[in-house]
């Protein structure tokens, strides 16, 4: 009788185990264009995606950050050494728990510094799990080599108003009007910068999504940024259901766990 | 010391299962590998134990296990008190529960390997410059099945005889002959050593054993095993490590699964001479 229930213990628990993913799948992303916003720069050394991300609380970590372009925009992205720092952004960067695997690159982490204008970015002293970002902030993360400020690559110049603000007030349209201030040039996103489905954000079917030289005054240091404004979230990667090897595994175990009873059953009756 | 079954598997053919085995456990935090190999030791251990006695020491490493599991798991909620850590989110959990369950599966291994294999027949095997090394480790090893295994013979006399077997009174009426039988225990076993000639620097080669074709066949799958999660680990095929942020599904890669399926060679092939 206990056997059974050990067994049934089991098995629960390997399902739960392979059901976890599932329940926590479809966190869908509250995409509302008022409150707080802010803008997460992501620079691959090829390309580099400004994205205006809606935020779910006054204040999150430069982590959550992340997590939300991901949940907005399709951002992908991979956290290593326990979700604490930053391994992969956009397919670059180590694939596993080690985010220094590929030194001497690694994601260097910015923080812009002014609101509005041209951002100057200041090296992040801590890390992206333990800092905090407020409605207009910036923060930037650039690929490359470099241990210090002075030699690492540094995320191109945008400011908060170029990537978020005047797009992301709601619009009595459906049809987004662009505002006066707004100073890119709109509709030419296929523009040499960036790439065409090589990532989710670039596939995403954002409508507003847009290339920018971010202000007029400083073109020549401002590379185009691609920029991802508030728009709606992107369906979700469909979960087709369960893996087959998962499947196949949970089988497996549940067999070898079954005959593993029938045998201490046998054993039992034959110790009698 | 009960009497051990006629035929055993040469303990070297378990040292390399249990070292694959645990080789397997490490180097991955897919739960789908994780669990199928708690799956296929059980059924290893269920198939292959030595004694009754020893049935008690794969539950107690299922425990532990188990503690270890929780107690990972909790520490991904430190963050939460210690704001420097970070903060938790379900990226941090999962990957704290994945180790956690990493850490599970390596100790049901040790525990099935406990459980089916005698750590004295160990000793026999090691050099004569190793010897007394290895007879410390034998002792070592075998420290916790024996506790556990006279425990459980202590509380049964107990219960025979109408004594409380629960409760924090009967603590000391339990230890004291636990510790009796260990010291007993422990002079039997220098005696006979004595009696055989160890420790002299002469050894007897008393009933040898001999490497038969079924431990060959144990050695041989649990090493191919292991080679298959080494070349996933080192050329990055097989999704070790699946991703937690954001959860995603694990993958379960058919060879690795069909490797993880070759460490229940020693189940099918039933050393142990029962029916």
């Amino acid at each position: 009788m206990r056997r059974r229930l050990a067994a049934t213990l089991l098995v629960t628990a390997a399902l739960l185990v392979v059901a976890m993913p599932a329940a926590s799948g479809g966190a869908a992303a509250c995409a509302a264009a008022t409150g707080p916003h802010a803008a997460l720069v992501v620079d691959t050394g090829s390309r580099s995606t400004a994205y205006c991300v809606a935020l779910d609380a006054p204040t999150v970590t430069g982590i959550h950050l992340i997590q939300l372009a991901g949940a907005q925009h399709g951002l992908t992205y991979g956290l290593g050494f326990g979700g604490q720092a930053v391994c992969r952004l956009q397919g670059v960067g180590p694939a596993g728990d080690d985010c220094f695997a590929d030194h001497p690159n690694f994601w260097g982490y910015w923080h812009g510094d002014g609101h509005g204008g041209l951002e100057r970015w200041t090296w992040a002293s801590t890390g992206a799990a333990s800092t905090t970002v407020g409605s207009g902030d910036v923060e930037g993360w650039a690929w490359g080599a470099g241990d210090s400020p002075a030699t690492h690559p540094m995320p191109p110049r945008v400011g908060i108003d170029a990537v978020c603000a005047p797009e992301a007030e709601p619009t009595p349209t459906p049809t987004p009007s662009t505002p006066p201030s707004t100073p890119p040039s709109v509709g030419s996103a296929s523009g040499a910068q960036s790439r065409p489905a090589s990532s989710a954000a670039s596939a995403s079917p954002t409508p507003r999504a847009r290339s920018a030289t971010p202000t007029p005054d400083d073109p020549s240091s401002s590379p185009m940024v691609q920029i991802v404004a508030a728009g709606p979230p992107p369906t979700p990667p469909a979960h087709g259901g369960v893996p087959p090897g998962v499947a196949i595994a949970a089988a497996l175990a549940i067999v070898f766990v079954g005959a593993g009873l029938v045998r201490a059953r046998g054993r039992k009756d034959v110790e009698r | 010391m009960s009497v051990r079954p006629t035929q055993t598997l040469h303990p070297a053919a378990w040292i390399v299962w249990a070292t694959c085995a645990g080789f397997v456990a490490f180097v991955t935090t897919d739960p789908v590998y994780l669990v199928l190999l708690i799956a296929v030791s059980w059924f290893v251990h269920a198939s292959n134990r030595a004694t009754t006695a020893s049935d008690r020491s794969f539950r107690v490493f299922l425990i532990a296990g188990l503690v270890a599991l929780v107690l990972r798991t909790s520490l991904a909620f430190l963050g939460a008190v210690v704001p420097s850590i970070g903060a938790v989110t379900s990226a941090t959990i999962a990957f704290a529960f994945l180790e956690g369950l990493r850490l599970a599966t390596i100790l049901v291994v040790f525990g099935t390997f406990n459980a089916v294999t005698d750590p004295f027949g160990l000793v026999r095997m090691a050099p004569r410059r190793f010897h007394e090394p290895a007879l410390a480790a034998a002792l070592a090893l075998s420290i916790a099945p024996r506790t556990i295994a006279s425990v459980g013979d202590v509380r049964e006399a107990q219960r025979l005889r109408g004594l409380p077997v629960s409760g924090l009174r009967s603590l000391p009426s339990l230890a004291v002959p636990v510790l009796e039988r260990g010291m007993e225990e422990a002079s039997t076993l220098a005696e006979s050593m004595d009696a055989r000639g160890h420790g002299r620097g002469r050894r007897s080669r008393y009933r040898p054993q001999r490497w038969s074709v079924a431990a060959i066949a144990v050695a041989a799958t649990a090493v191919v095993a292991a080679a298959a999660f080494l070349s996933a680990s080192i050329a990055g095929w097989g999704g070790l490590h699946p991703a937690t942020a954001p959860i995603a599904w694990p993958q379960g890669d058919p060879r690795l699964l069909v490797a993880i399926a070759l460490l229940a060679t020693p189940g099918f092939l039933r050393t142990d001479g029962a029916p």
